[in-house]
């Protein structure tokens, strides 16, 4: 048995590397049936998990996000969800998503469920989750007919309580929300799974802290070393990661902020390509099905639109400025 | 050859409508497309000290290039600050915010906005996109400036569903509510621009835009709308805010051009 001063003699942490590959983790942690919270907003989303989830044809899953995107859209159109919890399923000006839109008119490939909530309630959801409050009272959705209609949830999806504390004031009260697992892109993790984000932070970090594991893929594994140097910037730390994933431009068609930015010309290839069926199951032949992992999307995105365009994305330097940690 | 910034296409003067709403050193949270596009306008002129606040958390930014998204990476360097959903729209939820923006696929004469759906919940017709923040912005932000498609079937007697309470049924319903925001004060859409009455709260017509007649906006609202004492023509833009709006805001024209 190793003494702690045994233990402070080597560099004074244990490690355990979670490092492994998208196929491993998403075939280990990610089961049929499984509630999922995607995290991110527009920014940082993991297209190298989703991308392998639908590789692997996970089914019946519910996922959870304030805001999907393009990625909700394939995962509905590939028949791996059967239930979605959010407020907004689209792709902002570039147009509609037109999976989403054929599950929920027309049933194709299947009908799916939906809990229409708001941004601000979805995320109040995971803060509760994450932090082990039971509900939320809040003003948003009173009155509406998010109140009124609801799915699998019944009752249960929210309700309206009279304030306890007197101000004769009806409050909503949206339920914490927990996941199986959660998965989002980073710019940077260490081999243990502390993972930090900047820029945009979206839902995070509470859509993640509301799962019982995270699988995270990063642009960059650095050291333990790197992370405890800035350690504000630490979004989730190890205990709940279950396993990291280093995927440099796995958030493209979106942006990671020093990184990459938005993929527009990208986004707009797939919104019209996905307008039908057909033109969906080709780019998803081409671009999904058709690559290993994110090293063969990347390989084949500058085989397709040359090593300029990719160069075009690549973030300016604007590096910020140090602060002082010191005691 | 000089440049003619005298004529305007419908999109820019209801950016400008919209710009002219928004009072120097307010707060304001801003949404894609035309709202964007009329918070930058009223900050380049008329309103240098108004503060942006973007949902995804960003406040008080400085961008180089007009940002394309509320999301956009753009917005980061030089923000003020720069938090997640729960900041951005913690802020509008506390009635820090002055206003808002709004849209969706139908209205009513009380603003009620739906972004839902067209026919039964369960088995639409057509399916959008849902709230997203536009529920959370309509319930805390002081006053909303709702933007629309002007067309019989978006200006509805009844809504399909409502995603965002305007003033529910009018009268002082949504007061009763308790709601930490006051609800929409003005509806710019593609074919005039409307108040809601001090009492009523049901929705009038105040200006025609210049080539629609008060008949054609009649005849394109599925109630029997009223019109104001006097209404008039909407004030056309002057070349100085059309050549900021093309030139300084949207040279690539991502957001004018659109139908």
């Amino acid at each position: 048995m190793l003494k702690i001063g045994q233990w402070l003699q080597e560099d004074g942490f244990m490690k355990v590397s979670k490092v492994m590959s998208a196929q491993e983790a998403v075939s280990k942690f990610i089961n049929d049936g499984m509630t999922v919270s995607i995290g991110s907003f527009f920014h940082t989303i993991a297209y190298d998990i989703t991308h392998e989830i639908i590789r692997q044809g996970k089914k019946h899953l519910t996922i959870c996000a304030p805001s999907f995107n393009e990625h909700a859209d394939q995962l509905i159109g590939a028949g791996c969800v059967d239930r979605v919890v959010s407020s907004y399923v689209w792709m902002e000006v570039f147009g509609p998503l037109y999976c989403f839109r054929r599950a929920v008119e027309k049933g194709i490939p299947h009908k799916i469920e939906i809990e229409d909530y708001s941004n601000f309630t979805m995320t109040l959801r995971f803060l509760a989750g994450a932090l082990g409050i039971p509900y939320v009272p809040v003003h948003s959705l009173k009155g509406s007919d998010m109140m009124n209609y609801s799915s699998w949830m019944g009752e249960n999806k929210v309700k309206l309580m009279k304030d306890p504390f007197g101000s004769g004031i009806e409050h909503t009260l949206v339920p914490a929300l927990t996941a199986d697992v959660g998965y989002i892109h980073a710019q940077r993790a260490d081999e243990e799974g502390n993972f930090q984000m900047w820029g945009l932070m979206g839902d995070a970090p509470w859509s993640m802290w509301a799962c019982k594991q995270v699988i995270v893929s990063v642009e960059e594994i650095v050291s333990r070393d790197s992370i405890g140097r800035d350690p504000n910037r630490t979004a989730i730390p190890n205990y709940k990661v279950a396993a990291v994933i280093e995927a440099p431009f796995a958030s493209h068609p979106k942006h990671c902020q020093g990184y990459y930015g938005v993929d527009r010309e990208f986004i707009f290839k797939y919104i019209h390509e996905s307008r039908t069926e057909d033109g969906w199951k080709e780019f998803m032949d081409q671009w999904v099905y058709g690559v290993a992992d994110r090293e063969e999307y990347l390989k084949k995105y500058i085989d397709t639109f040359g090593m300029k365009k990719f160069l075009s994305l690549k973030a300016r330097d604007m590096s910020s400025g140090c602060v002082n940690y010191g005691f | 050859m000089s440049v003619n910034y005298n004529d305007f296409t419908l999109q820019e003067l209801m950016t400008v409508a919209a710009a002219r709403e928004i009072k120097d050193n307010e707060r304001v949270i801003i949404g894609t497309g035309l709202p964007l596009l009329a918070a930058f306008l009223a900050q380049k002129t008329h309103a240098p000290n108004l503060v942006a606040i973007y949902e995804a958390g960003s406040l008080d930014c400085k961008p180089i290039v007009t940002p394309f998204s509320v999301a956009d990476d753009v917005l980061v360097p030089g923000a003020a600050m720069q938090g997640g959903l729960l900041e951005g729209l913690g802020m509008v939820h506390n009635g820090d915010l002055d206003v808002g923006f709004l849209g969706g696929a139908q209205i009513d004469k009380y603003g009620n906005l739906n972004a839902h759906v067209i026919g039964d919940y369960y088995n639409p017709t057509v399916r959008f996109a849902g709230s997203g923040g536009s529920n959370d912005i309509g319930a805390g932000c002081k006053r909303t400036i709702i933007m629309m498609i002007h067309q019989k079937k978006r200006f509805a007697e009844k809504v399909d569903f409502i995603t965002t309470p305007g003033y529910f049924n009018g009268g002082n319903e949504r007061e009763l509510m308790g709601f930490p925001g006051g609800g929409p004060s003005v509806v710019v859409s593609t074919m005039g621009v409307f108040r809601f009455c001090k009492d009523t709260k049901e929705m009038y017509l105040e200006s025609y835009h210049p080539g629609v007649t008060v008949e054609q906006i009649i005849a394109n609202t599925g109630w029997d709308l009223r019109l104001a004492d006097q209404v008039r023509e909407t004030e056309s833009p002057s070349s100085e805010l059309i050549r900021i709006l093309r030139e300084e805001l949207d040279p690539s024209r991502v957001f004018l051009n659109k139908t």
